[in-house]
């Protein structure tokens, strides 16, 4: 680079531009919790619903399917696999309830989690909130997910 | 090696290049399962593997820094290490920690660990990469403390130059952003928004700062450029990075219940996130051209170069690739992410550690550079790792593309389950690739025992 | 070879043009090119760069447009497979071009030619 620009002039650069765009970030994220209210799904946020996020996290189900598109890649998206199973909750709960304990040859398979028939709801219901979540351009793209 | 505290690198490098071993091996056992859908099952299904694979990447890139730190910090402190005893205390404490959380999740249900770690208490498990049991997540804390108070002490009561205080104000960072690890509210949107203040802010964040502090330590030691040439360089890359990574933290707030405007941030601030790295690729080759002497060291010099080149294909070229919210309406959470994950951390990272590995472990092993022979096979090593891993990069981007057009963009969308058969092909080449990637690496450990020739010293 | 602060100016600006072409600003970098070739004399480092950055562009031109197009039109504008391969092929094949002006842009910096071996000085 010329001698012309210093490094001084690069050290502001990067100590203006970082506390800038930080504080930047700050702002926004402050207004984006304030909206949040309008898109979250937050009315239908119910201690049942909580229970089933803590059932969704405690049987790492991120580790292999995504969720509103985050997650691993193995496994079908679930943020709207209420809508998929033609709004049922009970299509949900049966699926994740005769998963086979020894997989299916050959194939990828669910692993058999022994949830009780309570558990079941719950995550079920966890499911059903989060496809109720009103995303941008309403993804994912089509049902398949 | 100036200094004796330095030599405490060696040890979280050899824990690093272990991890490292066990990251792959469980890379490539999903590699299998991808194709083999029961392989393991049920013992070890896929999502432990994973979870075991991307937390030792995890755990061994921490190692890799902790330990570049030490080596480094000293060296550009020019004092030695303020309580080199904490350094190896903290050593086992993190090695101890992060073997007993791996060996739970595969020897325990994850539900059953969740429960013998009173995950109730504090709930925080159980979230793509911040898996790891409440308490090992405040071991983690305790150990980065640790490391940061030393490293920090080291550095104000010693020299302060533009490559220690950046790296240190990295490390700050990255221990400050892991606290929202921490935060785990019922409602998904705020847990997915504040998830990303981890995961976004560190690889697209600070993690950069310590990169590219890293590779300018490199560059200084294996070129002979003047350092203000070099400190220049490094103040306006990170400023870059910040500057573009910082609002770009957008990029993943376009389908998760946020407000519309992050369609608009989120791409144009992340459109310029490859700047940072291209900036890399041009520092690397200036400063390289532009070298005072012909380091014995060929092989750290190859892995600095190649770290700025495959850091800007896998960061720059691929993130930007799918970060547009028009494309990332079709790619989000497709194999296009997987692509371009696998190039970025190891172009960025894996081979930013590796480039100070293959610089300082000869001095630590009272060498000017391995021999002739060892870094003949290191070089190899070298070009086999990275090669797999551009076919990784690219059979994955096949495999994305593919199935971004059967499941979303065809007029008759396929189920996820019934694309998936049909990304076979891909899916078996990668693993392919993935095993040659591994040979790659057992080559690259071989290459520490070669026996050879000394390096003529040509300074 | 005679060389002076304004042959290796252009030289300079050739590099970054050449480099332009290939990212922000196609065509118009490549005119640019054209322009300053007017300008250069034989046997000069200027001449070199910027005939080097026509021909790379040139070359580029071919094995991005005119392959990736071949590949749609053989492939047809409906297969998954034509996307997947012109994607794949011009995301890797584009940034090798970008990593190769770079490299010459950084040579022509000290004012030196390209050499075979890449870290040969």
């Amino acid at each position: 680079m010329r001698e012309t620009f210093t490094k001084g002039m690069a050290r502001n650069i990067y100590y203006g531009g970082a506390v800038f765009f930080f504080l930047v970030l700050i702002g926004l994220t402050v207004d984006t919790v304030k909206r949040l209210p309008a898109t979250d799904n937050r009315e239908n946020l119910t201690e049942q619903v909580a229970a089933g996020k803590r059932l969704w996290e405690v049987n790492n189900c991120i580790g292999c399917h995504t969720l509103l598109g985050e997650g691993a890649y193995f496994a079908p998206e679930l943020g709207n696999v209420y809508t998929r199973f033609g709004e049922s909750t009970e299509a949900i709960k049966a699926f994740i309830k005769y998963r086979p304990v020894e997989g299916i040859e050959g194939r990828r398979s669910m692993p058999q989690f022994n949830l009780t028939d309570e558990e079941l709801e719950e995550l079920a219901q966890f499911l059903k909130y989060v496809d109720g979540i009103k995303t941008a351009r309403d993804w994912p793209p089509n049902i398949q997910g | 090696m100036k200094y004796e505290s330095q030599g405490i690198a060696k040890l979280y490098f050899i824990a690093a290049i272990a991890l490292f071993v066990g990251q792959i091996l469980f890379g490539v056992t999903m590699g299998l399962q991808y194709v083999m859908g029961d392989f393991l099952f049920p013992e070890i299904p896929f999502n432990v593997a994973r979870m075991v694979h991307t937390n030792l990447l995890i755990v061994w890139l921490l190692f890799g820094f902790m330990g570049s730190a030490y080596f480094l910090v000293p060296e550009e402190a020019e004092r030695e290490l303020y309580s080199p005893m904490l350094a190896k205390v903290m050593f086992w404490v993190f090695l101890t920690a992060g073997v007993l959380t791996i060996l739970g999740y595969l020897l325990v249900p994850y539900a059953r660990l969740a429960e013998i770690t009173m995950n109730d208490l504090l709930p925080t498990m159980g979230r793509e990469f911040l898996e790891q049991p409440t308490i090992t997540k405040i071991g983690i804390v305790i150990v980065a403390l640790a490391f940061i108070f030393n490293i920090g002490m080291t550095i104000l009561s010693g020299r302060k130059t533009v490559i220690n205080v950046v790296l240190l104000t990295g490390l700050v960072g990255l221990a400050v952003f892991f606290l929202f690890s921490f935060y785990n509210p019922d409602n998904l949107v705020l847990d997915k928004y504040f998830w990303w203040f981890v995961v976004h802010l560190w690889v697209e964040g600070v993690w950069e700062l310590i990169m590219a502090s890293l590779l300018a330590y490199v560059l200084i030691k294996v070129t002979g450029v003047d350092r203000e040439v070099i400190e220049k360089w490094l103040y306006i890359i990170i400023a870059m990075a910040l500057i573009s990574g910082l609002v770009g933290t957008g990029h993943h707030f376009f389908w998760i219940g946020t407000p519309d405007y992050w369609q608009w941030l989120g791409s144009i601030f992340s459109a310029l996130e490859p700047i940072p790295f291209f900036m890399m690729t041009l520092f690397a080759f200036n400063v390289v051209n532009k070298r005072r002497r012909d380091h014995p060291n060929k092989a750290a010099v190859l892995w600095a170069l190649g770290t700025a080149v495959m850091a800007f294909l896998g960061a720059g070229v691929w993130g930007f690739l799918h970060t547009l919210a028009p494309v990332n309406f079709y790619t989000h959470g497709t194999q296009i992410t997987a692509a371009h994950g696998h190039m970025a951390f190891y172009g960025a990272y894996v081979m930013v550690v590796l480039t100070m590995i293959s610089y300082s472990m000869p001095l630590m092993r009272g060498q000017k550079a391995a021999n002739v022979n060892a870094q003949k096979h290191e070089i190899r090593s070298f070009w086999i790792m990275t090669i797999s891993m551009v076919f990784i990069t690219l059979l994955l981007t096949g495999a994305g593309i593919m199935q971004v057009y059967l499941q979303r963009y065809a007029a008759d969308p396929l189920p996820f389950m019934v694309v998936q058969d049909r990304l076979a092909h891909f899916y078996w080449a990668r693993e392919v690739a993935g095993i040659t990637f591994l040979y790659g690496l057992f080559l690259y450990i071989y290459s520490f025992f070669a026996k050879g020739e000394e390096v003529a010293d040509v300074e | 070879m005679k060389t002076d602060e304004l042959q290796l100016k252009r030289a300079e600006i050739s590099t970054l043009l050449s480099l332009l072409n290939l990212t922000a600003l196609p065509v118009i970098g490549f005119v640019a090119l054209l322009f300053i070739y007017k300008k250069t004399e034989a046997n000069t480092i200027d001449r070199y760069y910027v005939m080097l950055g026509i021909t790379t562009n040139l070359i580029a031109a071919i094995a991005l447009v005119l392959v990736t197009g071949l590949m749609i039109l053989l492939g047809g504008f409906d297969s998954p497979w034509t996307w997947v391969y012109v994607i794949s092929y011009f995301v890797f094949v584009h940034a090798m071009f970008i990593l190769f002006a770079t490299w010459t842009m950084v040579r022509s910096w000290t004012g030196k030619k390209l050499t075979k071996s890449f870290l040969s000085k």
